[in-house]
């Protein structure tokens, strides 16, 4: 019969790892069923640098700058999480100016985060317009990174103990005058996508991931808050005072890429919320409290955790009491939320890979490590 | 009825098409034309490491101490010297930085306690040449001297 | 600050269920921990994830200590949404041994448990895919035990692929 003559096996398609909407070098082995998807194998590791060894090489403060490279994206958030688990080993905690500050400044930067998030997302998706809107935007943030402390995306801003640079003259002014600016943008990107037909038949109903298949494949962030899982480490188990802030976590219900730009969209927006309440109350005092200069912390091991763009970061340290981390292992979020892509692609279309790719914000400096 | 006529009309295609215009104004501007036009960095920005010297005898302000090259996660700093019988200090002879392995992170100029190793607002730093991302005293003292372009 | 020892209703029901497999409740710097001996672990996290609602596994990893009788210890991190805590399991693992893979339990154990692999040599009995996951296929030797040195691995990478002394 006609049938037979129709060769209908498995069709293997390499994904990546150049491809540009892998977000760098990730690569995904397709198994294609004509347009459907029929699973999927990742191959990651090509950005491997052993962040882990080389922490067992450094001294603790030597260290510092180099988890600003896993998640180049968010970089302070990376360092809050490093200098936050240190304290914790130490048993030292920062002071009340030095906690303020770092708290504006990772909100800042999960901003900037999201933004590139958005851009680069709705560019794979099909538009381009909201990239350049976005890095705008982003750029007024690591203007005010590069005018704290010198650097706009590696800034190894934070120190074990506190900061090392004071706030330069102007820093609330500015932090402010981003605020006011900002909020008609988050309204500009809403009126771009949020109803825009073509957007939402591209994001409704595609990678859904409800909040059962989150918890068994660990994922974190924004994707499991728009599972309508309402949990957030910020809120959960507060760090770095954020305990005193006022804000909320926005959730999803249907669990879709859509909602999970939503979510993404009114993290923004809280965090511009938890910004003004903490720029207007930033305490006089010292920046760094009291911290031996070579840092021996005693025999014993943390795990400490913070929320970042994109999930729960974790440091979890080994000190055998001298100078170098015995063990630093990164629990990375992007590794482990991409897990989920076999779960979440199986029976999409190859268009769809693309959106859901995009919708777990992945760095892939961060899966490798 | 109303979503309907929404679609007709294609209201929500209108509607991005307005931010757009309104984001066409030449104010929103925000690229640079770099090599005609400068960026100016900030003033903490961390670029191009120099030695600095004492303006008024123009000797250099390092006093080998070695706590920068120690404090360096990357190794990258070599400070030699050589003991001054009469002042009973060390002298600096060759002072080496090699900026190919450099991230930057200002943990050396922290370290410095007499303010003589400095990052600076320099961020052109390319070079040719492996060889010439090495940089020896000299070129330390003096800075990269980039070209530049003019409109 | 040493550790201190750790007791409330979970460790009384750990206690009965499991009874002398685990070695050892205790907290240090107010995060709690329990030693078990390696052919529990399994169990012991089924048990917590049906009984004690700790649904959601955060961290899987491990720790080398070449001069311990049973070399590696492995470190499971456990959280749980609706008691909002987190728990530590630790077992020791010696280099022949193979502890029985979590990945039944919680699938986000997959990669981790590979990941291990890849670092530690540390095989996981009953993994669905055991094979390296950062590291190339062909790579030899496991480069977070502590006895591989950076050094010596970068010089045998130049040698090999550029046939020329590294001089680091
Ligand atoms: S900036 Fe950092 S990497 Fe560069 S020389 Fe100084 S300490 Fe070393
Ligand atoms: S720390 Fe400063 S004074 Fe000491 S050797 Fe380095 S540059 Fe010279």
């Amino acid at each position: 019969m006609a049938q037979t003559f129709l060769d209908s096996n498995e069709l293997v398609l390499n994904m990546g790892p150049q491809h540009p909407s892998t977000h760098g070098v990730l690569r995904v082995i397709l198994k294609l069923d004509g347009e459907r998807v029929n699973g999927t194998e990742c191959v990651v590791g090509y950005l491997h640098r052993g962040v882990e060894k080389i922490a067992e090489n450094r001294t603790y403060q030597m260290f510092a700058p180099y988890v600003d490279r896993m998640d180049y994206v968010a970089s302070i958030s990376n360092g809050l999480g490093y200098v936050l688990a240190v304290e914790k080993l130490i048993n030292v905690e920062t002071t009340p100016r030095a906690q303020v500050v770092r708290v504006i400044l990772t909100e800042l930067n999960r901003i900037a985060s999201h933004l590139l998030w958005l851009g680069t997302h709705a560019l794979d998706v099909g538009a381009i317009t909201p990239l350049f809107y976005t890095l705008r935007e982003r750029e007024e943030i690591l203007k005010i990174f590069e005018n704290y402390c010198g650097a706009r995306l590696t800034t190894h801003a934070f120190r074990i103990g506190g900061l090392q640079y004071e706030l330069y003259e102007g820093f609330e002014r500015e932090v402010i005058a981003f605020c006011d600016w900002f909020m008609p943008k988050v309204a500009e990107y809403e009126e771009l996508l949020t109803n825009n037909r073509i957007w939402r038949d591209r994001l409704v109903g595609v990678g859904i991931l409800n909040a059962a298949d989150c918890k068994r494949y660990g994922v974190t962030g924004p994707v499991l808050r728009a599972a309508g899982v309402k949990w957030d480490i910020r809120k959960a188990l507060p760090y770095s005072g954020y305990e005193k802030y006022e804000f909320d976590i926005p959730v999803g219900t249907n669990a879709d890429t859509y909602d999970r730009y939503l979510v993404r969209m009114e993290e923004m927006r809280q965090s511009i919320r938890i910004v003004r309440q903490a720029v207007g109350a930033i305490p006089e005092g010292p920046i760094m409290a009291k911290v031996p200069k070579v840092l021996k912390p005693p025999v014993g091991e943390a795990y400490v955790s913070i929320e970042a763009p994109k999930g729960e970061l974790g440091y979890f340290i080994v000190s055998d009491g001298s100078i170098n981390p015995y063990r630093l292992r990164v629990r990375p979020p992007s590794l482990i939320n991409l897990q989920a892509l076999d779960q979440m692609v199986k029976g999409a279309l190859v268009a769809d890979v693309v959106a859901i790719i995009g919708t777990l914000d992945i760095v892939l400096g961060e899966i490798d490590r | 009825m109303i979503p309907l006529l929404k679609k007709i009309f294609l209201v929500d295609l209108f509607q991005g098409l307005w931010v757009t215009f309104r984001n066409q104004h030449p104010k929103h501007i925000y690229t640079e034309q770099y090599p005609i036009q400068r960026p100016k960095v900030a003033e903490r920005y961390r670029g191009a490491p120099r030695l600095n010297i004492n303006p008024d005898n123009g000797e250099t302000l390092c006093i080998s101490c070695d706590l920068c090259a120690k404090a360096c996660p990357e190794n990258l700093i070599v400070v030699t010297s050589v003991r001054n019988e009469q002042t009973k200090r060390k002298d600096l002879t060759t002072f080496t930085y090699d900026t190919s392995r450099c991230m930057f992170c200002g943990l050396c100029e922290d370290a410095c306690p007499v303010d003589a190793l400095e990052l600076t607002q320099d961020f052109e730093l390319a070079s040719y040449t492996r060889e010439g991302l090495i940089w020896d005293r000299q070129m330390l003292e003096e800075g990269p001297k980039p070209t530049q372009y003019k409109a | 600050m040493a550790a201190e020892p750790w007791d409330d209703d979970l460790t009384r029901a750990l206690a009965q269920q499991f009874g002398n497999r685990v070695e050892r409740y205790a907290t240090y710097l107010g995060q709690k921990f329990l030693v078990a001996e390696m052919a529990a672990v399994r169990d012991i996290i089924e048990f917590l994830k049906l009984e004690a609602e700790f649904d959601y596994l955060v961290d899987l990893t491990a720790v080398d200590y070449p001069n311990r009788p049973k070399r590696f210890e492995v470190v499971y991190i456990l959280y749980s949404f609706a008691r909002n805590e987190r728990v530590r399991i630790k077992c020791s693992v010696a280099e022949s041994e193979r502890p029985l893979s979590v990945a039944c339990v919680h699938a986000t154990a997959d990669w981790m448990e590979r990941e291990v692999f890849d670092m530690f040599g540390i095989e996981f009995a009953e993994h669905p895919d055991l094979k390296r996951l950062l590291m190339p296929d062909d790579w030899q030797g496991f480069p977070l035990r502590r006895d591989v040195s950076i050094l010596a691995m970068d010089n045998r990478w130049v040698k090999e692929n550029l046939g020329i002394e590294s001089g680091q």
